[in-house]
């Protein structure tokens, strides 16, 4: 394994933890004994030529595939395995790269879904209309208002999600999931299919995000948009990590440049 | 980075909600009242009327919940509706129970039954869910008609009559505010859970299953309560209709009566508690305005008006209020809502 050396600071206790990750379909090896960690505050991208892995591993992070072998550990609770609304629960949230947003409601009941794990109180006060049960909901509502407004979508607060743009339903997505007050945020390709301008104003919101002390692990096909973003790159082709280090060091490995690009000097383009 | 980050972090502000408290119970006693007002200026007959419609609007209420806002084809409301009368009156009268004791287990019974028709349906879907939720409504009318001495059989149950409640004998108008007071606490509790968390969590799930279990939402347990606290509210108006004809037998729990609810929430506006007040309000005296001028033609009526509804608002009536209110909304200026 060619990762860089120094790249990843030993004290820091890491957040999320995967070690020997594989998975396989039949005879397909789609993730090979993976081993990375996302530690707090970080920002990690994760890289890689199509059919690298990427997905598979996101999915499995995310809940929603399970692993041939392996362990995924988040705060040092083993999570794999465990059904995506657990996940959740335990505080990884995460954007879906074809936006999915609920649109039988407005921008901002789409981002208190978030925080459907935020509310704690049975079903009984909710039916019994307890004061608890409302303030709870009014409190839910302004942050709620909040987060809209944090990522940009102030005048679209009460509006349908119909009447969002794609790059302003990628932001919803991103509100959406902040919401859940997440230790971890998984971005599934975020700048797919936005302007740069848009981009621009993701990478913004992602830097804050992680300057609040939530980590963010994003997997991205846009070199220009990831290098410039994050802290750390991990490199995967064909299931197997290549590399790990910081962008400037990943840009001048030649196994990735091999592996990933195909031709010498293309990285150049996106710094 | 323009907002302040400080929105990261959890913020209440929750104190106005207490007055709304208040308002809110002042809004249901002053409704409770016009409506059992009602009944104290209607004749017995138009009383009987009055009183199936608004056990119609408690049944299309609570159907609107589990198919429209949950989005689950169930055809089994009707079939609680039918438990729920059945089991009151074979608990008063057939085991001889009291009054509290027999509401208390005939609604622990819709509850039980519910859990055992949704926990393996929560792996059904759409059009699967439907059979087998129309099974068990074939199944219960079986049921109604094998019973023998316990369910009267073909004949059901009849001549009996509700014991007293707290020394009370509850008949003509007064009964009837006992059936609003059921269907206006359906209401408030339908409504309360609509608009909570769980009720986010329904729509969502009706939404896209996907993303709402990304969000936390454990799907498959949510539709399970919903399945349960619906069909339990159909089976306790149902034990208030037991005491609105004194009978009960196989042919007023016939399948047709599904559908009906069904056609109440679609034509009312799916989703919409409004809607489903409209729709059973609608469909519900349609036969009764029609019947006196066309006889038995209204049923012809009564398909054109689906049709019509399905065709040209699939939003429902509430559908043609919401883009009446929206054009009234940019005449005026304002941004749509």
């Amino acid at each position: 394994m060619s990762a860089v050396a120094g790249s990843t600071p030993a004290t820091a206790p890491a957040l999320l933890e995967v070690r020997g990750l594989s998975k396989r379909f039949g005879g397909l090896v789609a993730v090979s004994d993976l081993d990375f960690e996302v530690l707090p505050g970080e920002i990690l991208g994760l890289i890689g030529p199509n059919g690298a892995g990427k997905t598979t591993t996101f999915s499995m992070i995310a809940g929603s595939l399970g692993a041939s072998s392996g362990a995924i550990r988040l705060a040092g609770e083993p999570i794999l395995g465990l059904p995506p609304h657990q996940i959740a629960a335990r505080g990884i949230m995460r954007t879906f790269q074809h936006n999915m947003p609920f649109p039988s409601m407005s921008v901002a009941e789409n981002v208190l879904v978030g925080m459907h794990c935020g509310f704690r109180g049975g079903l009984w006060r909710v039916m019994l209309g307890g004061r608890a049960a409302q303030s709870a909901e009014a409190a839910g509502r302004s942050r709620a208002g909040e987060l809209v407004d944090f990522v940009g979508l102030r005048e679209f607060r009460h509006a349908g999600v119909a009447s969002l743009s794609f790059g302003q339903g990628r932001l919803l997505e991103t509100a959406r999931a902040l919401a859940g007050e997440p230790k971890l945020m998984l971005f599934d390709e975020p700048a797919a299919g936005l302007t740069l301008a848009e981009c621009a104003r993701l990478a913004d919101i992602i830097r804050g995000i992680a300057a609040r002390g939530i980590s963010v692990l994003l997997i991205e096909h846009d070199m220009h948009f990831l290098l410039r973003l994050v802290q750390r790159v991990v490199v995967l082709n064909f299931g197997r990590k290549i590399a790990d280090g910081l962008p400037h060091e990943i840009q001048d490995n030649a196994a990735v440049r091999e592996a990933y690009l195909g031709a010498p000097g293309a990285l150049a383009a996106g710094t | 980075m323009s907002g302040d980050a400080s929105v990261l972090r959890a913020s209440g502000s929750g104190e106005q909600a207490g007055r709304g408290v208040w308002a809110g119970l002042a809004l249901w006693l002053l409704a409770a009242m016009l409506l059992s007002g009602v009944a104290f200026f209607l004749s017995s007959y138009y009383n009987d009327v009055y009183r199936k419609l608004l056990l119609w609007v408690a049944l299309a209420l609570s159907y609107n919940f589990l198919f429209g806002i949950s989005g689950q084809i169930a055809f089994s409301h009707f079939a609680f509706y039918g438990i729920g009368a059945y089991s009151v009156v074979i608990l008063l009268f057939q085991a001889n129970l009291p009054l509290p004791l027999a509401i208390v287990l005939g609604v622990l019974l819709c509850v039980v039954l519910a859990l055992v028709v949704a926990i393996p349906s929560t792996r059904l879907e759409g059009f699967y869910l439907g059979l087998a939720t129309l099974a068990f409504a074939q199944l219960f009318l079986v049921v109604l008609n094998e019973g023998g001495s316990v369910t009267g059989g073909a004949g059901g149950l009849a001549n009996y009559r509700l014991p007293p409640v707290f020394g009370m004998h509850l008949t003509g108008p007064w009964y009837t505010v006992v059936i609003v007071v059921v269907t206006l606490a359906t209401f408030a509790i339908l409504l309360r859970l609509d608009r909570s968390w769980f009720g986010r969590a329904c729509r969502a799930i009706q939404d896209n299953e996907v993303a709402a279990a990304a969000m936390g939402v454990n799907v498959a347990r949510t539709k399970i309560i919903v399945f349960t606290v619906t069909s339990a509210l159909a089976g306790i108006a149902g034990m208030v209709y037991a005491f609105v004809d004194n009978t009960v037998n196989p042919p007023i729990f016939g399948l047709e009566n599904a559908f009906l609810i069904l056609f109440m929430v679609i034509v009312g506006g799916s989703g919409r508690h409004a809607g489903a007040i409209i729709g059973a309000v609608l469909l519900y005296l349609l036969p009764f305005v029609l019947s006196p001028l066309i006889g038995h033609h209204h049923a012809l009526v009564f398909g054109v008006v689906m049709l019509g509804v399905i065709l040209f608002q699939p939003k429902g009536l509430i559908g043609i209020y919401d883009s009446l209110r929206g054009r009234r909304r940019a005449a005026a200026g304002k941004a749509p809502g």
